[in-house]
């Protein structure tokens, strides 16, 4: 009885850790498979063998950087993620505090507009996004992809924000209303400090499906010089050649900055992941 | 006071307008067009006609609604298990939980290379491991009978999502009932399929729609692995859409993107019925 019973929790034990083991392989083995090999010169890849590569190469790094120059597109991405989540953070947070706060006509009919928009699937309006991008000037530039990205993510910032600010209580704003304070004085002195959880919450998930995109900044770009490195990824084959090693580096580098962020920001990405599926 | 509130609402007010409600109106307005590069015609619904008799239209119908039940019946019940098993927090779950939902993270272009390479002919680590079982390598991405597949592939382990949102809902499901089942000698699996189940229904409702919007805007992994192709066993309806697009064909391309709107809008109030997504389970 004793023995059966210590029998069906080992079992229990060795399923447990089986089940998230294999679920871990296959879900991180093909990329961990294809960051070991970054450190691999093209010749060691192609011959196969070792997962382990000997000895380390860094020459795949360095064509990427001297050859691709991937750093270019690297600080791109880095430029419309940081501008759009910015951006997104902005608009959203100055609607989302009155539309939280205070009652006025329309008021209903705008919350549920901002949240129609993060339902509407945004691939389907291509060629009308990107008319609307010529006819402002916008294609083809760096500022005008921030823009798009600001435009692009504020319905997601917009909704967890909202949804935070509906549930905190609302007497240091009055005292401060009551005080004198003006409506943007407020806004920079109480509600972003308020807001800080929420705003880092949406903040990394806004930098990392920007930093990712990939159909939008294929739409609206022509020249090499404002690509991101998702488009340089698209494009390997022309950029890299055959140069394998290379193009692995490339996306090690590419994959590195998001997991990067996950990794240290990883209670921030869960809670926005939770707050705005549930939404 | 009015005023203030105004100017705060200008900038999301701006950015709706122009970028989600014009591109709507000019969307509805010109699917009904002959739009190209030479001039513009009202042509009524002969876009859609012509897109319905389209058999590569239907063909990638069928594909986005296969790279679906991908992610619904391989992703989704991976997923909701994992993150059953993460809820239980034995030793070690935080590690777990960090490796498998990395991937998430990971750009479906940055996959895209990934998976070119896992998939190659001559060096890729697919070949090797099924030639372990004896199995003969082949080119998967090149073959109309395995290229779907192989595109499935490499979203179909992506589980993370899936884990973190199941076991977010499994902790905040009460104790009690679990105690209650224990007394009454249910084993762990009866626990599981007639408790936890059937809780989960606002998650894995959330996670069926999640998978359905996701197959319909699928474009690139499709877009970099195999452009579609090989004789379009891998387009999805967003490629096929943006094909149009690209070939100057921009109301036909319009007709496209309003079947992705209205699907995709009609599947987000189906699944919300269907699982009563937003109802209290417990």
């Amino acid at each position: 009885m004793v023995i059966g019973r210590a029998l069906s929790r080992l079992t229990g034990t060795i399923g447990y850790y089986g089940v998230l083991a294999i679920v871990a392989l296959l879900a991180l083995g093909p990329a961990l498979w294809v960051i070991l090999s970054s450190f691999k010169t093209g010749t060691q890849v192609f011959s196969g063998g070792d997962l382990i590569p000997s000895p380390w190469s860094l020459k795949g790094y360095r064509d990427a950087f001297e050859q691709v120059h991937l750093h270019r597109y690297l600080l791109n991405t880095a430029l419309y993620a940081a501008g759009g989540t910015l951006g997104s953070l902005a608009i959203a947070l100055l609607a989302a505090y009155p539309l939280a706060r205070f009652e006025f006509a329309g008021r209903n009919t705008m919350v549920a507009l901002f949240s129609l928009a993060l339902a509407i699937p945004v691939v389907g309006m291509a060629t009308p996004e990107f008319f609307v991008m010529r006819e402002l000037g916008l294609y083809d530039s760096q500022l005008g992809l921030i823009v798009f990205y600001s435009a692009l993510s504020f319905p997601l910032a917009f909704v967890i924000l909202r949804a935070f600010l509906v549930n905190v209580p609302s007497e240091v704003e009055e005292a401060a209303l009551i005080d004198g304070a003006g409506y943007f004085t407020i806004v920079r002195r109480i509600v972003i400090p308020l807001s800080r959880p929420a705003l880092a919450t949406v903040a990394v998930i806004s930098f990392v499906s920007i930093w990712n995109e990939f159909f939008f900044a294929n739409l609206f770009t022509a020249s090499v010089e404002h690509q991101n490195a998702q488009l340089a990824m698209a494009s390997f084959k022309s950029l890299f050649g055959f140069n394998v090693s290379g193009m692995l580096a490339g996306a090690t580098l590419v994959m590195l900055v998001p997991m990067l962020v996950f990794l240290l920001l990883q209670r921030q990405v869960i809670a926005g992941l939770t707050a705005g599926s549930t939404k | 006071m009015g005023w203030s509130i105004a100017l705060s609402l200008a900038p999301a007010v701006i950015a709706f307008v122009t970028f989600f409600l014009v591109p709507l109106g000019v969307l509805v307005v010109t699917s009904l067009a002959d739009w190209g590069g030479l001039g513009f015609r009202y042509i009524g619904f002969e876009n859609f006609s012509k897109l319905f008799a389209d058999p590569v239209f239907w063909k990638a119908a069928r594909n986005t609604l296969l790279y679906a039940c991908v992610g619904i019946l391989i992703q989704l019940p991976l997923g909701v298990l994992t993150g059953i098993l993460l809820a239980q927090r034995r030793p070690g779950w935080r590690v777990f939980r960090a490796i498998i939902f990395l991937p998430f993270v990971i750009s479906g272009a940055a996959y895209a290379v990934i998976f070119t390479v896992f998939y190659n002919a001559e060096y890729g680590l697919l070949n090797s491991i099924v030639g372990l079982f004896g199995i003969e390598g082949r080119d998967w991405l090149y073959s109309t009978s395995t290229a779907l597949p192989a595109v499935a592939g490499t979203f179909a382990f992506i589980v993370g999502f899936d884990a973190l949102l199941t076991m977010a809902e499994v902790g905040s499901i009460p104790r009690e009932l679990y105690e209650a089942a224990e007394l009454d000698g249910a084993s762990a699996w009866q626990r599981h399929r007639r408790i936890t189940l059937p809780l989960l229904r606002n998650v894995i409702g959330t996670l069926v729609l999640v998978s359905l919007l996701a197959s319909i805007a699928l474009f690139d992994v499709a877009f970099i692995l195999t452009a579609g192709g090989p004789d379009n066993a891998t387009v999805t309806l967003t490629l096929y859409g943006y094909r149009a697009y690209t070939n100057g064909a921009w109301g036909y391309a319009n007709a496209v993107g309003i079947v992705i709107v209205v699907v995709g809008l009609l599947l987000i109030v189906g699944t919300r019925r269907a699982f009563r997504i937003g109802e209290r389970t417990w």
